[in-house]
């Protein structure tokens, strides 16, 4: 079953047309990447698909369910991590994770046990009580991706979630991202940066609020004759 | 349950490590009313006055002696020209300048008809008003002693039109003076006199509810109105506009909780902070300004949590209409001021024209102040403030149902 099928999906801001028609699907367990310059629409796109804006036209399905009628289901079955970040900065590490579990209905005791299983493999379990507004920003969008996934969705959107971060970290969340995808979480990722592209299983490269390439990185080298998705984009953007 | 139980977590745990917040949650609610009320008052102690004397006959000296035994007088002495005395008003040293005409004794004794002219500087409307009543009293009392150390038939028209004029400015009892007045009018009978005799009569005021005439009784209470009011709506609106500013709304709306469930889970915590504000501001109106409740206590908690309904519900429909924490703090900064202003809290609503009283239909706050006054000054029952609960019920159902319909989890 694919977690994602996107169908003509459309947003329009008066005249301005963000997203033009896309079509796509994610499948389980898949890390999809999501390429374009600032203002192609990714953004838009998935604020559609995880249920904050209302599409102008066509539709989607996020994990069998339709996104203009099912979106209290979607959203139980859905993470995301903006591109802003919106944990609570004024709350400790724990609160964050135990406000965002205890929404979701995760049952008390079993949430702490999370909570602690994931600081663990963050190695974060001594800044439990630390005010997040007082920890690195490596550590916050790592934390941010752990409350994301705390739930255990069927998938993440994850909105540029390695901007301004310095490149050991950047390394440290792509081996978070494996793992969930390894569990068969598929994982919808936007990012700037080329090498993380390589490290996704397909990717759709974006510009005018439409998809204008897509699919695996060796095919997009191939179909474009160049050694580096670097190359792909810069290609693409001359063309 | 447990949804909205974390949600009140954690904005406790905010308000708690907010010491911006703290600080206008706690500080600025005392900071007014430990100042406010000796501030806003609106008695006048102190009248700088200053004469102008064309006659310089025994009579103008001893009026003008006669203002310098009172309180709140404050003599500037006498002056030569109008034209100092208006130099002298113009920079402030004066208030009110009473001239004396030339032959002022000679019309007394002769009987004509005679102007004192009374000066005020009216860009102070009140003071201006109670300054000349002052110098009416303390003039017309002069003429009384005068009168009654005369001969009746010399009586001067000044006299009977001074005391004329004293009694049309006050309203008062006649039948509570009616021995003193026959006592003064039995030499001559008030039908058979012409000119007619001044009538003495002592007016003595009873103001019920507040015996003292203090105005503290009416600012405090007033400021408790405001306290409640800042709390309900202003924290509020700038506390969700603040979560969308910073994004965390987005976080939280990509969740499958409910808007009720949020909304309520950030009415609750500042909802409890408004009562307890509330309760601290009914303990320091006993204890510093002795100023007890004298209605049922239930009562007023009980319209209170249904006025501070109405201010929360108000709070986040004006944060979930504005994009940001400036905007929502103009919003509110407006409508309190327009609330403040037509709600009575420190103004009388008497003088304010229809249209006004038909806005405060729509104004929270002049329900409210109603109601604390009753309860607070009068002791009134629930009857007598059954209407304006009943409003702030409705009330507060509309603008909260307009709070949770506004606020949106998905934009179009």
């Amino acid at each position: 079953m694919n977690s994602i099928e996107a169908n003509q999906l459309t947003k329009k801001f008066g005249d301005f047309t963000a997203v033009d028609h896309i079509c796509f699907e994610v499948r389980e367990g898949e890390i999809f990447g999501f390429l374009g310059a600032n203002g192609a629409g990714k953004t838009t796109a998935i604020k559609m698909m995880s249920g904050l804006l209302l599409p102008t036209s066509g539709t989607a399905t996020i994990a069998g369910y339709d996104i203009l009628t099912q979106s209290k289901l979607i959203k139980r079955n859905i993470g995301y991590m903006s591109q802003k970040f919106s944990l609570y900065g004024d709350l400790t590490v724990f609160e964050n994770m135990q406000l965002f579990g205890t929404i979701y209905k995760i049952p008390r005791k079993e949430l702490k046990e999370r909570i602690m299983d994931s600081l663990r493999e963050l190695e974060m379990d001594a800044q439990a009580n630390t005010l997040v507004d007082s920890i690195p920003l490596g550590w916050k969008q790592k934390l941010a991706f752990a409350t994301a996934i705390l739930h255990r969705p069927k998938i993440v959107f994850l909105d540029e979630p390695t901007s301004g971060v310095d490149p050991i970290v950047r390394r440290e969340f792509w081996k978070l991202i494996y793992q969930a995808a390894s569990k068969g979480v598929a994982i919808l990722v936007t990012t700037h940066y080329m090498d993380e592209a390589e490290y996704c299983n397909r990717i759709s490269i974006m510009s005018e609020g439409q998809i204008k390439l897509i699919g695996t990185p060796e095919e997009l080298k191939k179909q474009m004759g160049v050694d580096t998705i670097n190359d792909v984009f810069v290609k693409f953007v001359k063309r | 349950m447990r949804t909205i139980l974390i949600l009140i977590k954690k904005e406790f745990l905010q308000v708690f490590r907010n010491p911006l917040l703290l600080s206008i949650l706690v500080v600025a609610p005392m900071v007014e009313f430990m100042i406010f009320p000796f501030c806003a008052d609106y008695e006048i102690k102190v009248l700088n006055i200053a004469f102008i004397d064309n006659d310089r006959s025994q009579i103008s000296k001893d009026i003008i002696h006669s203002f310098n035994s009172s309180d709140i007088f404050v003599s500037k002495g006498l002056l030569t020209s109008k034209k100092e005395a208006d130099e002298k008003m113009k920079h402030d040293k004066i208030d009110l300048l009473v001239e004396f005409p030339s032959h002022f004794e000679e019309s007394l004794y002769k009987n004509e008809p005679t102007v004192i002219a009374v000066t005020a500087n009216a860009i102070n409307s009140v003071k201006a008003g109670i300054g000349t009543g002052y110098v009416q009293e303390i003039i017309g009392g002069y003429m009384q002693d005068f009168a009654a150390a005369n001969t009746p038939s010399n009586m001067s028209a000044a006299i009977a039109q001074q005391a004329s004029m004293q009694s049309n400015s006050a309203s008062f009892s006649q039948g509570e003076d009616g021995e003193r007045q026959s006592n003064s009018s039995a030499v001559m009978p008030a039908q058979t006199i012409t000119p007619p005799m001044p009538i003495r009569i002592n007016i003595s005021n009873i103001y019920w509810y507040n015996e003292q005439m203090n105005y503290k009784n009416l600012i405090v209470p007033g400021i408790l109105v405001i306290l409640v009011t800042l709390i309900g709506c202003y924290v509020t609106a700038l506390n969700l506009v603040r979560e969308k500013e910073i994004g965390t709304i987005e976080q939280v709306n990509v969740t499958p909780i409910r808007r009720w469930q949020f909304l309520l889970g950030k009415m609750i915590p500042f909802w409890l902070l408004g009562m307890a504000e509330f309760g601290a501001g009914l303990i320091i109106m006993k204890f510093v300004f002795g100023i007890s409740v004298q209605g049922s206590l239930p009562l007023l908690l009980g319209i209170t949590a249904i006025y501070l309904l109405v201010m929360l519900g108000l709070g986040f429909f004006i944060s979930s209409v504005s994009e940001n924490q400036l905007q929502s703090m103009f919003i509110v900064l407006f409508l309190f001021i327009v609330f403040v202003l037509l709600s009575g809290v420190f103004t009388p609503t008497e003088g304010m024209p229809g249209w006004a009283h038909k806005i405060n239909y729509l104004n929270p706050m002049s329900f409210y102040i109603e109601v604390i006054k009753k309860i607070i000054l009068k002791g009134s029952e629930f009857e007598s403030v059954m209407r304006e609960t009943i409003v702030l019920s409705v009330m507060a159902v509309i603008i909260n149902t307009g709070a949770v319909l506004s606020y949106r989890e998905a934009s179009k």
